[in-house]
């Protein structure tokens, strides 16, 4: 039996293990009935598309929104355009307090 | 089509007390409105698209190394994903300004919950952030939580500091942190060293770490004694820390990254858990609800904490309270309470009586549904 390799979970992760009827056709993993999405794809690989039309057109396509909803969407957009260069700088990964706090790619701006 | 959504600039999930938090906060907001979606960050092994019930999760993958333009990008990335949702949305619930910026955008009703501001927290980690580049930040955060129909925190310290930046007293509201109580028969990890005091959370300047070294090495007569750090971030990050450590010699116990579940047996068989936060502005002005003090308390682990506001609040008097920054201070309190066990097992217990009567995280729900329901009334 191949396993679907779907991962699951809300809190704790882990890969979903139901046997898998199905090979994703885009990324070429194992996926179980449950799991299987539009166009036999895995959930992941659906959703990207669906949002996309291709996976591989997603990030063109998602630099492409971020240009036309930075003006668009926003009554707030004022708060981001008055961060200019010189504000921009101090947040530079070479800026950062102590280097040795940055591996992880730690994004939080608040930590508990 | 969701009724509602939670937004965090956060990775989650992620072995951080902030992932135990959001993942209290989500369950409560999803379970009322039947599902939502959660727009967090993701990372590493995380997939960029879940689905789990009733519930979707969908997490920003970008790779932006400015954390001003990442934290932009993200706001833009999550308004799109709540744009397809905008005539079902009745309320989302946000930690920060990056996730209410967009949140605020689909007229949804809006609960801020504010555990940090970024204007305290920023300079810490960025140093060369200019005073004016804070003021801009500030002008953010207060924009969102005066638009806020409910702001949400975790103590009276940073209650006031959100009074400060202008959200109306009536729409702020208390929701301490809380912990579930430990079975008392949790088993001893295999790999415990026989009599400890342990240190859980992250490693930052502000949570005191070094303090509580200086103060091990004040105790190294104590030769049945071990420190074990439960980091909950990687060895890397942990670097200066442990070359601290050895050059104090220090008997000390890394591990790294411990899951959640795993981290309670940890608290439970301490002698002592040790919460050694400093008196900085961020501690001082900014406050928390440090979930290690939580949850040891919940383990019946008797805890000695620095004494600040925000610490009092929590453990009351069910803990010893240390000035803070004064390792021998901290050494001399570790050791009366070991020389003491029956009045440090007393302690422990009033401390777990204390969080099973008030302070689980049912009991956090409970108080967030009540914020909920005031936000439908109005
Ligand atoms: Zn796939
Ligand atoms: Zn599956």
């Amino acid at each position: 039996m191949t396993p679907c390799a779907v991962t699951t979970g809300f809190f704790t992760l882990g890969k979903c293990g139901q046997m898998a009827v199905a090979g994703c056709p885009a990324c070429g993993r194992a996926v179980c009935a449950d799991h299987l999405a539009d166009g036999g794809l895995c959930p992941e690989c659906a959703a990207a598309r669906n949002r996309f039309g291709h996976p591989s057109a997603a990030a063109a396509a998602r630099r492409r929104v971020y240009r036309q909803r930075q003006a668009q969407y926003y009554g707030d957009t004022v708060y981001y355009s008055s961060f200019d260069d010189y504000d921009r700088a101090a947040f530079e990964p070479g800026a950062a307090a102590d280097q040795d706090y940055l591996d992880d790619g730690d994004d939080a701006l608040v930590d508990s | 089509m969701h009724r509602a959504a939670y937004l965090a600039f956060d990775r989650f999930p992620s072995a951080k007390g902030s992932a135990v938090h959001i993942r209290h906060m989500a369950a409560e907001l999803f379970d009322r409105y039947g599902g939502g979606l959660l727009c967090v960050l993701g990372g590493g092994e995380l997939p960029a698209y879940q689905r789990e019930g009733a519930v979707e999760i969908v997490r920003f993958t970008d790779v932006v190394p400015n954390l001003l333009d990442r934290a932009g990008a993200f706001s833009r990335w999550a308004a799109d994903r709540l744009a397809p949702h905008r005539d079902t949305l009745e309320i989302c619930h946000v930690r920060d300004p990056w996730g209410a910026l967009p949140a605020l955008s689909t007229g949804a009703r809006l609960v801020y919950e504010a555990n940090g501001l970024p204007s305290i927290e920023l300079p810490y980690h960025w140093p060369l952030a200019a005073p004016s580049t804070l003021a801009k930040i500030r002008e953010l955060e207060e924009h969102c939580l005066q638009e806020a129909d409910a702001v949400v925190v975790p103590s009276r310290v940073i209650l006031k500091a959100v009074a400060d930046r202008g959200a109306e007293p009536d729409r702020v509201h208390l929701v301490p942190n809380g912990a579930d109580p430990v079975p008392a028969d949790v088993p001893r990890p295999p790999t415990a060293p026989g009599r400890y005091v342990i240190y859980v959370g992250a490693l930052q300047p502000w949570q005191g770490v070094d303090v509580l070294l200086r103060a091990f090495a004040r105790l190294a007569d104590l030769t049945d004694l071990t420190l074990v750090v439960c980091s909950s971030v990687s060895p890397a990050r942990a670097r200066p820390l442990r070359r601290l450590a050895e050059r104090l010699g220090v008997r000390i116990r890394w591990e790294h990254q411990l899951p959640h579940a795993d981290v309670a047996a940890w608290l439970a068989h301490a002698e002592l858990s040790v919460a050694p936060l400093t008196a900085g502005p961020r501690n001082l002005d900014q406050g928390c609800s440090p979930i290690k003090v939580w949850e040891s308390m919940a383990a019946g682990t008797a805890v000695v904490a620095s004494d600040l506001p925000v610490i009092r609040e929590v453990l009351g008097d069910h803990g010893r309270l240390v000035p803070p920054d004064r390792p021998a201070e901290l050494a001399r309190a570790i050791r009366v309470l070991l020389e003491y066990p029956d009045a440090c097992r007393d302690l422990g217990e009033r401390a777990r009586r204390h969080v099973e009567d008030g302070f689980t995280w049912k009991h956090a729900r409970a108080r967030l549904a009540g914020v909920y329901d005031r936000v439908e009334a109005h």
